[in-house]
């Protein structure tokens, strides 16, 4: 479809005003981890020398430069410690409620994310979140003129369903 | 060494839309801040634009001002921290008048976000977060700053009132400043019912995009004192950066970067929180204000409420801060924003300011944050 205004960017894949990341291995060294997302698995690395395990995921522990690194398993469950409910202005490419949290997953690690499937007014502090995944739109890889989709999926939290527990 | 002054300072009005370029737009702060100075364009050895580029069509904007300012061929060059921009653009041109590589350095900030609605401006303002990790959540300013306020609250029982109260202060002087987008008094009860944007944070609660651009001459001191009759002395500048993922941070009850900031200020300076007499906070919500009262010392952590309580910060308080209408009335166009505030307390400092002014001001202290808490600078200046 035509762009109004921008005719040269039919057809083409705006990378800059891509909302998600570019998650395929050509791109980038943590792919695993949205590899373990598929496995609906919220993982990051651990130093196998010095034990450090920081979120995000890296390549070289930040602490004692080794490379040798392992993936592991974070909690996929949570309790919603702060949390705001944006409903005015939510960034382009977002429905309103756009709901972010603080969230204790347990031994001392606080995460910021984003709680989806909770309508306006739901969501308490202190109440139960679990991750969720979902799939996202396609990256566009061009190689050699030959445009292919390369799959992908993000993740946020959302309220716990007690019969899933 | 020689010391380091401030000559002259401009800004353009803010306004939600300015109907400019971003060239035209520099030239209204550039000719107020070179207004009464003696000298001319050609004096100035370099020049340090500022602004965040996600607003812009225009890619490396330093050298279109250059050139549209007639500063070539002197350099020019682009500085960012979001919206602190302009106060790191000083703290380089600090720099570069301390190492003795020129005489006179202008510091321009801009930003035009009306080309952009609101609601793409948030989209192109989320991308200055983490884009692997915490944009795609959709998380920008608004949510950040409103998830401090539930935190400090949580901790301390701040209220959404004691919060309003910030803006009834901002907008009682704002309206009297005649570069502000907003010039109207607001009630308490306006500000309690405006509708949420992202709780608990409302309407009034939040400073508004503008256009607007500012400039800062800043100069040697043997210099400055040629060229103006009161050159206001840079004497303490702090700076720290915190991490870019809000997971990353160690508390939401502060701004670590502007605590870190503050501390060095002091520091180089010599002084404490209690010899400032006039300062200029970055308000770009009612809650950041409160932070930043504790985050810089002016109260004790959880006992910043007390001095909007008390009145303390309005002009004749014990501690007046944003006298100007602050980011809340004034508007925030990113990148000129921390130009903006540097004017405000270099024309207290003179005696000169226009809004409200402060009896007998001698040292004044600005503090200008970048993202939601990433980038924390605070300059302090003497008259």
């Amino acid at each position: 479809m035509p762009v109004p205004g921008i005719p040269i960017l039919e057809g083409k894949y705006p990378s800059t005003m891509d909302l998600y990341p570019l998650e395929a291995k050509e791109f980038n060294r943590v792919h695993q981890f949205y590899e373990n997302l598929r496995q609906k698995r919220f993982t990051t690395t651990k130093c196998k020398k010095c034990g450090h395990v920081p979120f995000p995921p890296r390549v070289v522990c930040p602490e004692c430069n080794s490379e040798d690194l392992e993936w592991v398993d974070l909690p996929t469950r949570g309790k919603v410690l702060r949390f705001t409910e944006e409903v005015a202005g939510v960034p382009l490419g977002f429905d309103s409620p756009l709901i972010h949290a603080l969230i204790d997953l347990g031994d001392g690690r606080k995460f910021v994310s984003r709680i989806i499937n909770c309508k306006e007014g739901e969501l308490k502090e202190g109440d139960e979140v679990q991750l969720a995944v979902f799939d996202v739109p396609p990256m566009i890889i061009e190689k050699k003129g030959v445009m292919t989709e390369a799959e992908r999926v993000f993740f946020a939290f959302e309220p716990s369903k007690a019969e899933v527990k | 060494m020689e010391d380091v002054a401030i000559a002259g300072a401009g800004q353009s009005v803010f306004s939600r839309k300015c109907g400019v370029s971003i060239r035209e737009l520099c030239f209204e702060a550039f000719k107020e801040a070179m207004e009464g100075l003696d000298i001319t364009g050609d004096d100035i050895d370099a020049s340090i634009i500022c602004s965040a580029p996600e607003y812009d069509k225009q890619r490396s904007p330093a050298g279109l001002i250059s050139e549209y300012l007639e500063l070539t061929p002197k350099p020019s060059f682009y500085v960012e921290t979001v919206c602190s921009s302009s106060s790191t653009g000083l703290r380089v041109a600090w720099s570069l008048v301390k190492a003795g590589l020129h005489r006179v350095v202008a510091v321009i900030g801009f930003q035009k976000m009306s080309e952009l609605t609101s609601r793409e401006a948030a989209e192109r303002m989320g991308r200055g977060g983490d884009i692997i990790w915490e944009s795609p959540f959709g998380l920008t300013m608004p949510a950040g700053y409103a998830m401090y306020a539930r935190a400090h609250m949580a901790k301390y029982g701040t209220t959404e009132e004691q919060l309003a109260k910030v803006r009834v202060k901002n907008s009682h002087y704002g309206a009297s400043n005649p570069k502000a987008t907003y010039r109207k008094e607001l009630s308490l009860d306006e500000i309690l019912g405006s509708e949420v944007v992202t709780s608990p944070l409302k309407k009034f609660d939040c400073c508004a995009n503008a256009d607007g651009s500012s400039c800062i001459i800043v100069a040697r001191g043997d210099v400055a004192k040629g060229i103006t009759d009161v050159p206001i002395w840079i004497i303490g500048l702090g700076a720290a950066t915190d991490t870019m993922t809000m997971s990353g941070r160690e508390s939401l009850t502060g701004l670590r970067c502007a605590q870190e900031a503050g501390k060095q200020a002091y520091q180089m300076a010599g002084i404490g929180a209690q010899d400032i007499d006039v300062a200029e906070v970055h308000d770009c919500f009612t809650i950041s204000e409160i932070l930043a009262y504790e985050d810089l010392g002016f109260a004790k952590p959880g006992e910043g409420v007390g001095l909007i309580e008390e009145k303390q910060t309005y002009a004749d308080g014990k501690m007046p801060v944003n006298v100007d209408g602050g980011l809340l009335s004034k508007g925030h166009p990113i990148g000129a924003t921390g130009g903006s505030q540097i004017r405000t307390i270099v024309h207290q400092l003179r005696g000169q300011a226009t809004e409200a002014q402060v009896k007998g001001a001698e040292i004044g202290l600005v503090h200008n944050i970048g993202g939601i808490g990433q980038y924390g600078n605070v300059t302090i200046l003497r008259r």
